[in-house]
């Protein structure tokens, strides 16, 4: 068998040369870049407590949906992965399809958040952010979309307050938490989470974010730099990239007891899909979700496993169950270009049958 | 010609090593720290760190083209291939750098306490618990658990380096496997960069093996759990210190933090069932309310026909109205009901 090591030296030398050029001309292109802007899509603050605000996101034409659509995100990271940039916003493409879109953003938590626990954010903060657009709208209930962590939230909530909720959509939502192939779930199972709360208080997104990183290390701290070199002279490019890692890295700390609940009862007890599950001594019961479900997940999510997700049929007591494969991952299902065209009009069909 | 061609890549990279601390030196000037800083630690810090893949990665090319250009450094290629990748990646450099350098809140915790270890280590208790007695009985006892939390931290931590060390040398042995394959099909490998990529798919791959495994699993929990007890035990030192020093404790800050959370939740909670009662004193009215119109539309339509025969009946109509309106249910209800009704 020949050498599989043989390089041609001057094609090596030649490799080097063109990654030193690109380093060099990207200095160009790096300087005085100062942050790079979230898509902005204007909005209106309608309700506000504490850190968190409630907004209602305006479109370029008047909603054509009966029904508004409140979006309930994860509390780890920031909304505005569903707002990234003009060309690659959720937001934006569910307005331009005829949707009235309001969103909740938590707010970076601080330490006067520490005690704050799911039924705080379950039955306070999330309650009163639902009775702020359905007093709004004079509607007894009205649709929740609910993504990864935020998905999970949606479908406690749609379960204590039924009356409230009128189409439930999931995007990237575990909810099985123990499938195999969950490798955050399978590091977490030996961790003293009552020893990790009371020492960190509330837990740094620095560390949340390096527990992400290390899931994929190579590929996430190294690589991902490497190809950076590739596109230091693609000035787009170059901000789309810098824009992610904006979003990736400008984090919230997660206040630490609902950190401590949602780990211990989530991730190590599993408890929403063996029925154990409480939020303010109330039991929290899959099967009586009788509302229409819609659940997006991702096929190659590493972070929230396809199964972690499918296991909602298992589960889940409507008979008005869809569920939708996106080929892609858990952050491609938002700013994919394939996300854009088939993700937004997939939620809007399945609300309007339902509106 | 090898040895000119690796006297040439020895040029070669002393001006490539030059040309990226230029760049470096530029980047940092120009932009200050453009990936975010710590004020724990200096730009020029901060700054290496968020490019040390960068630079690993040129370390790397350089040494696989200075590989290239003395094919006849090592006896075979899967040698050769190590040490392409132990070599100028540092044995696995990349794992180092993604759990050895991520800032003191997380991976960056080791080294420090390693460090702070070997220092203090002179004037430390050692493993063996011994009996504590006299004033100082209290900071001895302290003394010795944050000397055992801080050793039992170091060794699960040398666990879990161990695991990634595993896990780079199965990475290896699937990248020969990899690339042996591929030049068997003969579609060899021909740039620097398609071997990198197809390293860290092989790296990755196995990493995720020994990740999902049960070792891992009990080697990340007992180093978290290790690394809380060392914390916690330094935090209490902290706080011993503050108290001395008459200053507020984090502890004291939190409890204040817990009891105004829970008079939140108790204020809340009180309004929250003022408005129900509230609520539901206002349906009970309304419900009383329409009952009551509907009995005395239905008392007005039978004292119709006894207008017409007004001599006669209107004492017995007077009784039976008086008769149905002692039957109304709550009193409280009827009494707050009552001018509504005569109103209308």
């Amino acid at each position: 068998m020949s050498d599989p090591l043989h390089f041609d030296p001057i094609q090596a030398m030649q490799e080097m040369a063109v990654f030193q050029r690109k380093l060099a001309a990207g200095m160009t292109q790096l300087r005085g870049v100062g942050e790079p802007e979230y898509a902005n899509t204007p909005r209106e603050l309608v309700y506000r407590e504490d850190k968190l605000t409630v907004w209602h996101m305006r479109g370029e034409r008047e909603p054509t949906a009966k029904t508004p659509v409140l979006i309930v995100y994860a509390l780890v990271n920031t909304v505005w992965m569903t707002d990234l940039q003009p060309d690659r916003s959720l937001v934006r493409n569910l307005l331009a399809q005829g949707e009235d879109v309001y969103l909740i953003d938590w707010g970076y938590p601080d330490g006067a958040d520490r005690w704050l626990t799911l039924d705080d954010y379950l039955n306070g903060y999330l309650d009163r952010c639902v009775d702020a657009v359905r007093t709004r709208h004079g509607l007894d209930a009205i649709n929740l979309l609910g993504i990864c962590q935020g998905g999970a939230f949606s479908l406690c909530y749609t379960a204590l307050h039924p009356e409230k909720v009128r189409n439930l959509v999931t995007m990237v939502t575990p909810v099985d938490f123990r499938t195999p192939d969950n490798m955050l779930s399978h590091w977490v199972q030996g961790v003293d989470v009552d020893l990790f709360v009371d020492t960190m208080g509330n837990i740094p997104a620095a560390l949340m974010n390096w527990v992400y990183l290390t899931l994929k290390p190579v590929r996430l701290l190294q690589q991902k730099y490497v190809n950076l070199v590739d596109i230091l002279d693609k000035p787009v490019e170059l901000e789309n990239f810098l824009r992610m890692e904006r979003w990736i890295f400008d984090s919230p700390d997660q206040a630490g007891e609902a950190f401590r609940q949602f780990i211990k009862d989530f991730y190590q007890g599993n408890k929403l899909v063996r029925g154990t599950l409480e939020i303010g001594g109330q039991p929290v019961d899959l099967g009586l979700i009788t509302q229409p479900v819609l659940n997006i997940y991702a096929e190659q999510d590493h972070l929230v496993p396809p199964d972690a997700s499918r296991a909602l049929a298992r589960h889940i007591g409507t008979t008005d169950y869809t569920e939708l494969a996106f080929r892609g991952g858990h952050i491609g299902i938002y700013v994919s270009g394939r996300a854009q065209r088939e993700v937004p009009p997939a939620i809007h069909q399945w609300l309007r049958e339902r509106d | 010609m090898a040895e000119q061609a690796g006297e040439f890549f020895g040029n070669w990279q002393a001006l490539a090593r030059e040309s990226w601390d230029a760049w470096l030196r530029k980047a940092q000037s120009a932009a200050g720290a453009p990936f975010g800083s710590s004020p724990a630690a200096g730009a020029d810090d901060v700054f290496a760190r968020s490019m040390s893949g960068l630079k690993a990665y040129m370390d790397w090319m350089q040494g696989a083209a200075a590989g290239a250009a003395s094919p006849a450094s090592a006896p075979d290629w899967s040698q050769s291939l190590r040490q392409m990748f132990e070599g100028a990646m540092g044995g696995g450099q990349p794992f180092a750098q993604a759990f050895g350098h991520a800032g003191p809140a997380a991976g960056g915790f080791a080294p420090a306490w390693q460090a702070m270890w070997e220092a203090a280590r002179p004037g430390m208790p050692g493993a063996e618990p011994v009996a504590a007695f006299g004033h100082a009985r209290e900071q001895q006892l302290q003394q010795q658990a944050l000397a055992a939390a801080m050793m039992e931290y170091l060794e699960t931590h040398a666990r879990y380096q161990a695991l990634i060390e595993r896990a780079h040398a199965q990475g290896m042995e699937r990248m020969q496997e990899k690339l042996a394959q591929l030049t068997a099909a003969g579609h060899p490998v021909e740039t620097m960069k398609a071997m990198y990529d197809a390293w860290v798919d092989a790296a990755e791959d196995a990493y995720a093996e020994v990740a999902l495994s049960d070792e891992f699993r009990e080697v990340f929990g007992a180093m978290s759990n290790a690394q809380m007890r060392l914390r916690q035990l330094q935090q209490q030192q902290v706080e011993q210190w503050c108290r001395e020093q008459g200053m507020p404790t984090r502890s004291e800050v939190a409890s204040l933090g817990q009891r105004l959370q829970e008079v939140r939740r108790e204020l809340r909670a009180s309004r929250a069932e003022k408005a129900k009662a509230s609520d539901g004193t206002s349906s009970a009215l309304q419900a009383e309310v329409a009952a009551l119109k509907r009995r005395i539309d239905a008392l007005e339509g039978e004292r119709q026909p006894a207008v017409a025969t007004k001599a006669a009946k209107s004492p017995k109509a007077t009784k039976t109205t008086s008769a149905k309106r002692r039957a109304a249910p709550a009193k409280t209800v009827a009494r707050a009901a009552g001018p509504r009704t005569s109103k209308k």
